[in-house]
């Protein structure tokens, strides 16, 4: 998107994407004839003008001398375009726009489009979706946007801007960007967040400025659920959390299976009441799909956003929001209490674009609660340095300990050989316990060990799945109604999921694709149910490693801490 | 500004091979191109209309729409490296729509190997120019970036001074009326000598019907261009070609 730059009857620069006079600002009395890219301009602002006004003592300037200095500066460049130059802006009785739209107040398109754009950072792209959806023309939403750029609610800015000597998207913070040559000179554009749209140096971000909430709601939170003694216990200190002046950071620790979603509920709702924005926000859609109908039956009155890269609507109304953490880059300073969860997950964990766009979704002073059965490295030593304060959620509703993981030491593991000796046995142990998921390190695994397994036991149904298996869906709706005897899988299965009756086997528990979190959410899968809330977790390999040690540790850490507070039997 | 990416290609080329590269079309396969995208994209058993570019059975030499006369008719002949579809499609669209107009490095050496096996060496290179505002607004020509890569690999000239003519008006509107916009006339030679006797490549990124490259074409014609061959990354595949179930 490109902007004309202004010159206004008090001689302030300025840009607008118009140039039609009705369009324009009232104040505008010329205007270049090209249209430019908002990086140019600022450019110009701030170099050609700012670095002028600051010598002088006089800052006012005749019209004729500002418009030379920036046709000069603009000529300095030498670009293959079409000849710059002023235009004169003939206002014969025109009406200002800005005037008819804030009169008109029974515009729906109006209301429609604020509703949907506060808090948010969105590319001309998103404009554009934005316009489909209310069934609006593509300039007319940019009049909209415009209008409030003008009216100081909301700016227009570069999406990739020059910082120093690198580049740096406003979107999602990266510096690593690809640079090229463009008609204007060096361009750049982001490959970090290319995934929800184009942005470069020459495209723009509309950045609306205002909450998401205009004041106290009157919610009702009407859960469907008793917090046991130990979400009782953590929910209080989410809530203590909430009005704490000092922190703006927490993390909640949780067993795996123990319910910390549900804990942060009254916490939403208190938040909402005080008109305070909330966003649930999870790395994966899979999580976001499976939290949407739980908050909203929650929350029976309340419409909640919920956005994830295949819903269809992509433009919502309302202050409370539920995002996978692509989506959270189009928002900007929004939220007054973020509920983060699966910290330590893909594609979250390591991307510091998602990290840096969830941290700016945060508004001045608001309240970021991370969730997490694993926390990271960087989270444990934030909560060790103090920098976070730490709530844990020590045990599942079923007042059962975790199941602790048992290794067998076995060292056939490399090569798929049908499972002979002691562990091999031991399958046939836990299925008499219940349907049995193994996971591999690797995804050229999944088919030998399948074939292996119905060697060792003709009859069995045994199946397998990886993330690329174009019938994975199906396999794992049939894996939760239990039709399997054993199932071979990589780590897809390795969060989030709840399989009744299920037994764990971690084959080469050892392989460096296992860290201690990988291997407690594996472990984690067993014993979540009441009717089942125990099971076995079995670690295959030839070697200990310390992540095998660290996840071990942390599950018997667990179990003491609860016991210690009474919240396990 | 024109030879900037002239240099940009060559500050950057001794890093194009450093390491083992993905297929740039399906990004899972052997790179550059690997086996399935090259007989799913470049489709090297179809012969090209010799007239359009257009892929089509190697039993014909021109597709159907040329042989009725519907076809360009002042270029020598027009050329398509492959099919516009799946992987190809989304390469070319990220180059334009995603701007990310290094991405060519990654073929300029296959395409330019590609290229010089089929049209003869000539004195140049023209790249079919963009509408301003388009330009304005993206920044690059993707048609002046394969050209750019192709005078790289191949070391012919790029020949400047071909633009298109339009009227400025409203960002907004223009789109529609580009669309209504008669293309016959539409090109102009600034400096028409330096085209006098030349033969030349006519580059843009995908052909459909060739009247793009026609009315570049007829516009060089005017200024006494000898030769004229169309070049470009992917073309549509003629009808009958396509099974019925699509
Ligand atoms: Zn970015
Ligand atoms: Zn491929
Ligand atoms: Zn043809």
């Amino acid at each position: 998107m490109l902007f004309f730059l202004t010159l206004n009857k008090d001689y302030d620069v300025s840009f607008s994407p118009f140039q039609e006079k009705d369009k324009l600002d009232s104040r505008v009395i010329s205007y270049l004839n090209v249209p430019l890219p908002l990086g140019i301009i600022e450019d110009v602002l701030e170099r050609s003008l700012k670095r002028q006004l600051s010598n002088q003592g006089n800052p006012k300037k005749k019209p004729n001398e500002i418009k030379n200095q920036i046709l000069n500066y603009l000529n300095n460049f030498e670009w293959d375009i079409q000849e710059i130059i002023w235009k004169e802006v003939n206002k014969d009785f025109c009406p200002d726009p800005s005037l008819e739209l804030d009169q008109d107040r029974k515009n729906k398109n109006w209301d429609a489009f604020n509703q949907r754009v506060l808090g948010r950072q969105l590319s001309k792209g998103d404009l554009q979706v934005l316009a489909r959806e209310l069934r609006l023309k593509d300039e007319e939403i940019i009049t909209f946007a415009q209008f409030n750029v003008e009216q100081g609610k909301a700016k227009w800015l570069p999406s990739v801007k020059q910082i120093n000597r690198g580049w740096q998207c406003q979107r999602c913070g990266e510096t690593d960007l690809e640079e090229w040559p463009s008609i204007y000179g060096s361009a750049a554009t982001c490959g970090s967040c290319a995934s929800i749209g184009v942005s470069t140096s020459l495209t723009v971000l509309y950045r609306d400025k205002r909450s998401l909430l205009e004041g106290p709601l009157n919610v009702s939170f009407r859960p469907h659920w008793v917090l046991t003694e130990a979400q009782q216990r953590a929910s209080e200190q989410v809530d203590a959390f909430m009005k704490d002046t000092y922190t703006e950071t927490a993390l909640l620790w949780a067993a795996c299976g123990a319910g910390k979603t549900e804990v942060c509920f009254p916490a939403a709702a208190w938040a909402l009441n005080q008109g305070k924005s909330v966003l649930f926000a999870a790395p994966r859609q899979d999580v976001i799909h499976d939290i949407a109908p739980r908050l909203q039956r929650d929350f029976p009155d309340f419409t909640v956003q919920v956005l994830t890269g295949t819903n269809t609507v992509k433009f919502q109304a309302g202050g409370l929001v539920l995002a996978t953490t692509h989506q959270v880059l189009r928002f900007w300073q929004a939220f007054d209490v973020i509920f983060m969860d699966e910290m330590d997950a893909f594609p979250y964990h390591g991307s510091r674009a998602l990290e840096w766009g969830l941290k700016n979704a945060l508004r001045q002073g608001g309240k970021l609660l991370y969730l997490t059965a694993t926390p990271s490295q960087e989270g444990l030593n934030a909560v060790r340095e103090g920098e976070m304060a730490l709530i844990r959620l020590p045990a599942r509703y079923h007042r059962n300990p975790l199941p602790v993981p048992i290794w067998i030491r076995s060292d056939i593991l490399s090569e798929p050989n049908g499972c002979r000796g002691k562990w091999g046995k031991q399958i046939s142990l836990l299925r008499r316990q219940g349907p049995v998921l193994v996971f591999v390190p690797k995804i050229s695994l999944v088919n030998p060990w399948i074939e292996s397994f119905k060697q060792t036991f003709p009859g069995w149904r045994i199946e397998g799945s990886y993330s690329s298996d174009s019938g994975r869906s199906i396999k794992i709706k049939n894996l939760k109604l239990g039709q399997y005897d054993i199932f071979v899988s990589t780590t897809i299965l390795e969060r989030g999921i709840t399989l009744p009756g299920i037994q764990i086997v971690v084959l080469g528990a050892d392989h460096p694709m296992f860290d201690e979190r990988a291997l407690v959410q594996m472990a984690g899968r067993v014993g979540r149910t009441r009717e089942n809330p125990r099971g076995e977790v079995i670690f295959l390999s030839q070697k200990m490693t310390s992540a095998m040690k660290t996840a071990v540790q942390w599950i018997e850490e667990q179990n003491r801490y609860a016991l210690d507070l009474g919240l396990i039997d | 500004m024109k030879g900037l990416w002239r240099n940009a290609v060559r500050i950057s080329q001794v890093l194009w091979y450093k390491d083992e590269q993905a297929c740039v079309f399906c990004g899972e396969g052997h790179g550059p191109i690997c086996l399935t995208c090259r007989m799913n994209y470049l489709r090297p058993e179809l012969r090209r209309c010799t007239r359009c570019g257009k892929l089509i059975e190697s039993g014909q030499l021109d597709c159907l729409d040329c042989l009725a006369g519907r076809g360009p008719k002042q270029l020598d002949q027009v050329t398509a490296w492959g099919h516009y579809s799946g992987g190809m499609k989304e390469f070319i669209q990220r180059i334009k729509f995603k701007s990310q107009p290094n991405l060519i490095r990654e073929i300029s050496r296959p395409f330019s190997d590609w290229a010089i096996s089929q049209l003869p060496v000539v004195d140049g290179i023209v790249a079919v120019p963009m509408h301003m505002s388009r330009l304005a607004e993206r920044g690059f020509n993707q048609a002046e970036v394969i050209a750019s890569a192709l005078h790289w690999e191949l070391g012919l000239p790029i020949l400047s001074g071909v633009e298109r003519l339009e009227s400025r008006s409203s960002q907004v509107l223009l789109s529609r009326q580009e669309r209504l916009h008669n293309l016959t006339g539409a090109f102009n030679v600034r400096q028409p000598e330096d085209y006098q006797g030349k033969s030349v490549w006519l580059i843009d990124d995908v052909t459909t019907t060739g009247s793009t490259l026609e009315a570049v074409a007829e516009a060089l014609r005017q200024c006494g261009t000898k030769e004229i061959y169309g070049l470009c990354l992917a073309a549509g595949l003629e009808k009958r070609l396509v099974p019925l179930s699509e």
